[in-house]
């Protein structure tokens, strides 16, 4: 039992409040937390739109200089890619498939459906990658995530 | 809502900025009658690869929304080029 609570129920056997009263407080002190939960619970606020990629690239000092690349892609985007994907024929997705597995990027685009897509997105949520590489005097560094 | 305007931004080394705003809305009213045109052939294209036309159509046409705000800046020393979709 909540403090608040326990305070009204002994408002009300030392007869300070009424029942009605103690009815109307307990129902005030409830209100708030009914109406959170479904509409504004933290995921659905926490929701991010738009998927980012940045890359830094450091040269040295003489060489090309830094160069920096921000792409911002709407979520809304990645569903509907995910969407076209399904609709595409079957055989072409196994020679998509065949054709990233020679290039060392073992995905199954035949795995990708409709039914999935919204829990595809929702995994893309938490997603943080951070590249730091470091070689021949360029520092390149790459953040994927979600905002 | 499908994009109405894409803005080109060209920034060179002096910062002197260049900015290109493209009516996008143009470019659909040129590609509709053309859309019509093909249909057809679309409709064709469709069925040999046994895929639902309306569903095609739905598709291409949530994608065609969701380009709005996306956004792709490359800057290399002080020069700088941006492409954003609104």
């Amino acid at each position: 039992m909540s403090e608040h609570r326990r305070q009204i129920l002994q408002m009300l056997s030392e007869g300070k409040i009424s029942a009605n009263e103690a009815e109307r407080l307990i129902s005030a002190f409830e209100e708030p937390a009914a109406t959170k939960s479904p509409a504004e619970s933290p995921t659905e606020k926490s929701r991010p739109k738009y998927l980012r990629v940045q890359v830094d690239s450091e040269g040295e000092a003489g060489q090309e200089g830094p160069t920096k690349v921000n792409v911002r892609v709407p979520m809304q985007l990645l569903r509907a890619g995910v969407r076209l994907a399904g609709l595409l024929p079957a055989q072409a997705l196994y020679r998509a498939n065949h054709a990233m597995q020679e290039k060392g990027i073992p995905i199954d685009l035949t795995q990708i459906k409709p039914e999935n897509l919204e829990e595809l997105v929702d995994q893309l949520n938490d997603l943080t990658v951070d590249v730091d590489q470091k070689e021949a005097g360029t520092k390149v560094r790459v953040r994927v995530f979600c905002e | 809502m499908i994009p109405f305007v894409a803005v080109v931004s060209l920034r060179n080394q002096e910062s002197h900025t260049f900015r290109l705003w493209i009516p996008l809305f143009l470019v659909w009213l040129l590609l509709l009658p053309l859309g019509v045109l093909l249909s057809p052939f679309i409709f064709i294209a469709c069925l040999v690869c046994r895929v639902n036309p309306l569903r095609g159509v739905a598709v291409m046409w949530q994608i065609l929304n969701a380009l709005t705000d996306t956004e792709l800046e490359v800057e290399h020393r002080s020069a700088g080029m941006s492409f954003h979709i609104l």
